[in-house]
Parts: C-alpha cells; structure tokens; sequence
C-alpha cells in the first residue's frame, strides 16, 4: 500500500489563528482529520473561525502555530489541488462561460484542444452547455455560480473548498444547487468540505458535520451523520423521510441557539 | 358635490351597477418632471438635452440684444460667434491650430497614461510597492500645474516639450490615484480565486486584475483627458503661436471677445467629441461589461 493513500485528506494540529498582531483568536488548537471522499461541512455561529479554518486549508492564509497538511503534504500556500469556491461571483466577466472553464486549466498547461474537450463536458455537468458563449453579465447568479463550480472541477483538484457557496443565490435556486452538487459530488468521488451556515443545507450535503463554537473558536462537537446510512439523495425531499433526520436538525438548531444566548449573554 | 360630478367623467362600472366611480379614482399613471428614481427615457434624454442646449442659446442671446449698443461687441450674439468659427476655418487656417492644440492633448495624455496605468496598477496589486511610491507621488496632486510654467520654461525655453510638459504633469498625478483607486476596486475574490487556482503573480496581474480593472480604467481616463482640455490654453500661453489657446490669446490683446469665444466654443465640441470617442471605445472594447439579462 503506498503510503500517500493513507494520508488523509487534510490533518490538522493544533491550529491556532491569530490576527491583529495576536489580539485576536480566531481559531484555538483545532485539530481535525478529513479522510478522501468525505463530504466534510463547517457549521457554527458567526465568528466561530469556520471560514478561517477553510481559508488556511486553501493556503490563502497560513496559521499562526500548528501544523496543517494535505495527504501529506504541508500547505504552504494555494494551489490547484484544492479548489476554492467563493460566496460572491468569482466567474471572470470579460471571458466566456466555456473560456472561464478553460482558464484553471490553461493555468496548469492543458493543451488547447483538451482543454475545449474537458470544458464541454464539465458544461454539461452543470447543466450549461447552452450558454457555452455567454459572458457571465448575462447569466443569473446561480448561473455564475455554477461556471464556477465547473472551472474548479475542471482543474480535477483533490479537495474542493466551497465558502458559503449558494448563500447569495434565492431559496429555490439554492436547493436546485444543492441537488446539482450532490450529483457532482457521487460522480466525481471528491473530498469537498463546505462552509455553510444553513444547518439544512450541511445536513442535506454532508457525511459528516463539524460544529464550531466561537471565543475563541474551536471544534465543539464532531457529528457522523449516521442517519442517512452511507447514501446520499439526489432529491432533498428524499432526506426529510429518513429516521433520525428530525432529531438531528432539531438538536443542531438547539446548539445555534445555545451558541447565540451565550454570544449575546457576552 | 353635483358640480364635482360633472367636472369628472362618469364610469360605470357593470358588475357593479350601485357603484359609480370617477375618473380621478382611477389609478392613473401621472407623470411629473421631478420624479424620484425615474430617469428619462432615451427620447425624452434627447429632447431634454436640446431644450437646455436652447435655453442657454436663447438667454445668451437675450444678454446679447439687451446689452447697450456700445458695448455688445463684448458680448457678440451666436451668431456671430459662429460665423467667427466659419471665418476662422474658411480664412484663417484654423483647421491647422485645432490640429496642433489636439496632437498636443492626445500626445502628452497618452504619454502620462503610460506612465500613470503601469505604475497605478503595481501600486494597487502590490501594498509594499504602494508603501514605497504612494506618499511620493501623492503630494505632488496638490501642487498647481502652472505653478510649473515658471519652471518650464527655464528647462525648456518656450518650446514644444515646455508646452507638452504641463499638460503631462496636470494630469499624471491625478491619473496615478485614480488607477490605484479602480486596481484597489478588483473585487478581492478573483484575485484570490485566481490563487487557488494556481496562477503565477505574473498572471494574475496581467490576465485577472488588469481585465478587471480596465474598464474603470478607461472611465479615469476620460475623466482625466477633459481636465487636459482644460490646462490647454495655460499650456498654449506659454510662448505659442499655434494652437487654439495661441488663436485665442492674440485675439484677447486686439478685445476680439468673438474670436476668443469661438475658440472656447470649439474646445468645448472637441472635448465632447474625445468624451464620446471614448465612450465608443469602451463598448469596443468590453463588450462583455454590458449588463444584459437572460
């Protein structure tokens, strides 16, 4: 067994992020392992270091002490083997649908040809094959999301990141981005970890959910979600009929709670 | 109450027939000229926008004709001041002083363009680099470019490079904040999109920020050539004899107040023309910027 293969996803130690020259704790020795192929979601309140966590797997961020690494590798900065998503639009508007699919790929030097060829499909996996030429300034933001969604998978990264990924776009666009995601997710086996703040929208995603607490922030509770027995549903309404699926929303919306009466109590 | 009646037109209402409704109780759209979040239609932008052209044409020449005989020759009619232009044209070979005055704008602009955009650009991408150039150049903003005449003309003497020199130097500094504004103004996520991308620094200049940026770019650089339209006269004092500003000038000293406001005429249409031109290029050029729904 090759060694790299046992090496998960992302492991963590003890970080501990720190900003305005250390007056602020963002994160307090958070240590978490994520394996490959887990469907991994960040839930807590506001300012519980849930987005800061996500951003120093990215390597946009380095942490102030602890030792972070993915498969082995320490994360030292960026890199297209874990793919970013962002809450705002990040498709590019002077370039087209296709050519934004294209472009993470020019980055790592894909031949022209390939790259048309890996852009079409990945179109047609987002269901935007008809808009192949359209700039994003005429495409509805779910639209522009899912250019995005497509260019990070076309760059065929390890890990994807997705920061709050549907929290611009409007409820019913959002849940037909959750089922796509699902659909790209069973399809193309990856690690995903997904910062939400939608504790339906991380229960609907995920394998498993980290819940965080803030001040400082740390992990407060590590949750399987074992009702849902390995699968994973390619229609929403197909969750809300699983034993166990009430309780666990239930006892998620009462740690929120408890973390708000706590935060306004502060 | 009966006279309020009869004033309204009468509408009766069928399925209602114990119902009488007025014409003022209808919901009518009524459209009045200050209206909050309504802008004008493209007829009405045109038609408004050659009525107020009217309206100052008309009070001018009412001051004009209500100016004591003696002293109208200080303020000559339009017409006048467009047969002037005429004159100038047919006579005076101004063709060729409107071409120096605008070899002159477009050069020197062009020329602090390509010093301001680079330098606006590295400023806005790279916050060390800012550090080290920014409270430099920020200064010189507040200084009056023709307080550098002085200065000019002792380098230069009363040449060409004198003249093309003020005009760079009004606007560069300018250009320069306003560049770094528009860089600094690239939505952070793509940078940082382009990032976990896995893009070099080099591309990420060059292929996301300056695409971004650049048609807030061309924006400050309208904004910027119109105040070189405006140095242009103090430039073409400087030792000219060509150019509007030159035509001008001698025409002051001879109290020729209709040549000197048809050259102020004729800079204001050029300035308006550069002002559409770069419009023009605009739409060229980014045709993706243009808002459309699908």
């Amino acid at each position: 067994m090759n060694d790299a293969l046992q090496q998960p996803a992302v492991a963590a130690r003890d970080i501990t992020k720190q900003y305005v020259n250390g007056t602020f704790t963002a994160l307090q020795d958070v240590s978490v392992d994520i394996h490959e192929g887990e469907v991994v979601a960040f839930i807590g309140p506001s300012g519980c270091g849930k987005t800061t966590m996500l951003r120093l797997i990215s390597g946009l961020e380095l942490p102030t002490r602890g030792k972070l690494a993915t498969f082995g590798q320490p994360i030292n900065g960026p890199g297209p083997d874990r793919g970013m998503i962002f809450q705002a639009y990040t498709s590019f508007p002077w370039l087209t649908a296709k050519k934004n699919i294209e472009y993470g790929m020019k980055i790592m030097g894909v031949p022209k040809a390939e790259r048309a060829k890996t852009a079409d499909e990945f179109l047609k996996l987002v269901h935007l094959d008809k808009f192949a030429d359209s700039y994003p300034n005429s495409l509805s933001g779910g639209m522009k999301q899912r250019v995005a969604i497509a260019r990070t998978l076309a760059q065929n990264p390890r890990i994807i990141l997705m920061d709050e990924p549907f929290g611009a776009l409007d409820a019913q666009v959002r849940w037909e981005m959750q089922e796509m995601m699902i659909e790209v997710i069973e399809r193309e086996k990856k690690t995903v970890v997904v910062v939400t703040h939608d504790i339906e929208e991380a229960i609907y995603l995920a394998d498993r959910i980290i819940f965080f607490t803030r001040n400082p922030g740390r992990i407060k509770e590590d949750i399987p979600l074992e009702f849902k027995k390995g699968q994973r549903f390619l229609r929403k309404e197909e969750m809300f009929d699983q034993d166990g699926y009430a309780q666990l929303e239930r006892k998620l919306f009462a740690m929120m709670r408890e973390e708000i009466v706590a935060a306004d109590a502060a | 109450m009966i006279q309020d009646t009869k004033k309204n037109a009468i509408v009766t209402n069928r399925d209602a027939p114990a119902q009488f409704v007025r014409a003022s109780d209808v919901n009518k759209h009524r459209e009045r000229f200050f209206e909050l979040l309504s802008p004008a239609s493209g007829r009405q932008t045109v038609v408004l926008g050659l009525l107020g052209a009217a309206i100052f044409f008309a009070l001018w020449e009412t001051a004009h004709y209500m100016t004591a005989e003696e002293g109208r020759r200080f303020l000559p009619s339009v017409e006048q001041v467009l047969g002037e232009l005429i004159y100038l044209f047919a006579e005076k070979d101004f063709i060729y002083d409107v071409l120096r005055s605008c070899a002159r704008i477009f050069g020197s602009f062009f020329a602090a363009s390509a010093v301001a955009i680079p330098l606006g650009i590295l400023m806005g991408c790279f916050g060390k680099f800012k550090a080290l150039v920014n409270p430099t150049v920020s200064g010189w903003r507040y200084l009056p470019a023709a307080s550098f005449i002085p200065l000019l003309l002792v380098w230069f003497g009363p040449s060409e490079t004198a003249k093309m020199g003020l005009l760079f130097l009004g606007v560069l500094f300018f250009l320069i904040a306003m560049v770094l504004d528009n860089t600094e103004a690239v939505q952070r996520e793509l940078t940082e999109a382009a990032l976990t991308m896995g893009a070099s620094r080099k591309r990420i200049v060059l292929e996301v920020v300056v695409p971004a940026a650049m048609p807030a770019i061309i924006d400050s650089m309208r904004t910027m050539i119109a105040v070189g339209w405006t140095y242009l006269v103090i430039a073409e004092i400087v030792g000219a004899s060509d150019g509007i500003g030159a035509v001008m000038m001698r025409a002051g000293r001879f109290l020729n107040v209709d040549t000197i406001m048809a050259g102020i005429f004729m800079i204001g249409v050029l300035g308006v023309l550069t002002d559409i031109g770069f419009r023009i290029v605009q739409r060229l050029l980014f045709p993706w910027n243009i808002k459309k729904k699908v």
